[in-house]
């Protein structure tokens, strides 16, 4: 069962702020959620030796270095940025 | 009452692979801000990681070097917290299912400090706090960590600094990791409670972080047992909590309080499938690793009869040990080439730094060489300092500078001649000598091998000495 105080600690966890008056609604989508999951878990699957449905393990890459990107294309879907760097402003 | 000391750590040690651990950029130290990111290390949504196989490899290697269990089913897992410095809000670890468990690190005094679990995770990026705000550089996320987490088996502040520096030697022996707390490859968070002594049960504990040297480690557990202890002392309580060491004021103060474990709501990293480690990969790895520290330090005092003191110098770095196995090889004696490399060589190597390189101009085979011919008598004692400091200096061979008649020591007559004229430029020596002071020989031996400039063979020539006073 989720409850108020599951969300509310989410939200403090994600750093997120809830509205009071919003806490009711969004626990009840949680538990939708949470009910939805469920479903899944209740379908009978045959899993191999691997926990995975593909039944895969060890897929590796090579320890070998690919160019990176430019820092103009890194630093492109930065809400702000300064000096070549992501930009976290202080929290009012 | 008295208080014992209980500390455990948790150690980062960066792994030397060329790339991230699930990307393809470099990780190489420095670079201009956020350069070395691709869309995978910077968490854009749609990106999937993908495993470096060496990180694998090179965590099972610093398992096996301290005697760990390897996983032969490991996964990785979600660990989910909220913070610039990881672009995604998770940070992929290991949880429940680390690579290695169950090892050791055996101190000098013969205790052993158990290593719990040594699992695998990225590293998070720099954040540079500035007036408030927060400059973030992504180039060191992503770089490939190894966690190493010890029981809270340490008593004593002398026993965390040797386990470092221990951690520290295997790490760099077997090539995985150059473990620079300066440059931040490898930090340590130490665990630290008391109790008081005789107590089974555990204090509770604080975490000090942000210590960037073996020293700044033994002054903040210092300072942390003196404060616990004067808390309790004092009626107070240790309140479970991260602490931030400052070495300009040598204290601790408050980070954050302890989050829970669960507040981190680890889940199964569902876009990395499982690793599987089959017996004979880990056989493979076991034998690709070096002859370990302990290993040499066990061979050069047992077989090689070298001092501990001794064999734990040319144990502290791979270098030292290698270039001593070489000069040290089919010696009778490989004391010999030790006594050399810790007196003649050592003193031209003034740092730590150059020690760890130990970049020597005479080669381990020419000193190898220099070291037999000492044995089977062609190179007199005497002689051997100077052709070192010579061979040193130039990097050419012993032969260069000894020669025939060098080798050949002196002949019968001019050891006669010699001896003859020190007994006749001290009478007063041979009179002591004749009236039973032994020593006085010695006086008139000094005589001889500064006529003979050294070449003279000490033995002989107190022989002849007493021939001739009769």
């Amino acid at each position: 069962m989720v409850t108020r105080e599951d969300i509310e600690n989410i939200a403090l966890l994600s750093k997120l702020f809830v509205d009071e008056k919003d806490l009711d609604k969004l626990t009840e989508e949680m538990q939708k959620i949470v009910e939805f999951a469920d479903t899944i878990n209740k379908v009978e699957v045959k899993t191999g030796e691997f926990d995975n449905i593909n039944n895969l393990s060890n897929v590796f890459r090579k320890d070998e270095v690919r160019e990176s990107l430019p820092v103009e294309e890194i630093l492109k879907n930065a809400p702000e940025q300064a000096e070549d760097h992501f930009l976290v402003r202080k929290r009012a | 009452m008295k208080y014992e000391l209980v500390a455990g750590f948790e150690t980062h040690v960066e792994l030397q692979t060329k790339t991230k651990i699930f990307c393809s950029c470099t990780t190489a130290f420095g670079g201009d801000p956020n350069t070395h990111c691709c869309p995978v290390c910077i968490g854009l949504p749609g990106t999937l990681p993908k495993l470096n196989e060496k990180v694998v490899e090179y965590a099972i290697m610093a398992g096996l070097a301290t005697d760990c269990e390897i996983a032969g089913i490991a996964k990785m897992d979600r660990k989910n917290y909220c913070y610039p410095d990881l672009p995604k809000a998770y940070q992929i670890s290991q949880y429940d299912k680390p690579l290695c468990e169950h090892g050791h690190i055996t101190l000098s005094n013969g205790r052993q400090i158990r290593i719990l679990r040594i699992h695998i995770e990225e590293d998070a990026g720099k954040l540079i706090h500035n007036h408030g705000d927060t400059f973030v550089d992504y180039n060191r996320g992503g770089v490939p960590l190894i966690e190493i987490v010890t029981e809270p088996d340490f008593r004593s502040v002398d026993e965390a600094k040797e386990y470092v520096e221990r951690l520290q030697q295997i790490m760099r022996y077997i090539g995985v990791s150059d473990c620079r707390m300066q440059e931040g490859s490898m930090r340590c968070d130490v665990n630290i409670s008391v109790r008081p002594e005789g107590s089974e049960k555990l204090g509770t504990r604080t975490e000090i972080k942000n210590m960037n040297s073996i020293t700044n480690i033994a002054k903040a557990m210092e300072y942390e047992y003196e404060r616990q202890v004067d808390l309790i002392e004092s009626g107070g309580a240790v309140v479970q909590e991260t602490l931030r060491y400052d070495d300009a004021t040598n204290t601790t103060s408050s980070m954050r309080s302890k989050e829970d474990a669960h507040d981190y709501r680890y889940f199964r990293e569902p876009d990395l499938v499982t690793i599987a480690v089959p017996r004979e990969r880990v056989e493979e790895i076991r034998q690709s690793l070096p002859e370990l520290p302990a290993q040499k330090f066990k061979r050069y005092t047992e077989e090689f009869e070298i001092p501990e003191k001794d064999a734990e110098k040319l144990t502290k770095y791979r270098a030292i040990a290698e270039y001593f196995d070489e000069a040290a090889k089919d010696l009778k004696a490989p004391k010999t080439a030790a006594n050399f490399i810790l007196g003649q060589i050592f003193r031209r190597l003034e740092t730590e730094a150059d020690k760890e390189a130990f970049l020597v101009k005479t080669s381990a085979a020419q000193l190898n060489e220099m070291c037999k011919m000492l044995e089977s008598g062609k190179l007199k004692n005497n002689l051997a300092k100077t052709a070192l400091e010579k061979m040193l200096d130039s990097g050419d061979p012993v032969t260069k500078f000894v020669s025939e008649s060098d080798m050949a020591g002196l002949d019968d007559n001019t050891l006669t001649e010699y001896c003859q004229n020190a007994i006749n430029a001290m009478p007063n020596a041979v009179a002591d000598y004749k009236g039973g002071k032994e020593k006085a020989l010695m006086a008139l031996l000094g005589n001889v091998m500064k006529q003979s400039r050294g070449r003279a063979d000490a033995g002989a020539v107190k022989e002849k000495l007493k021939e001739l006073i009769g």
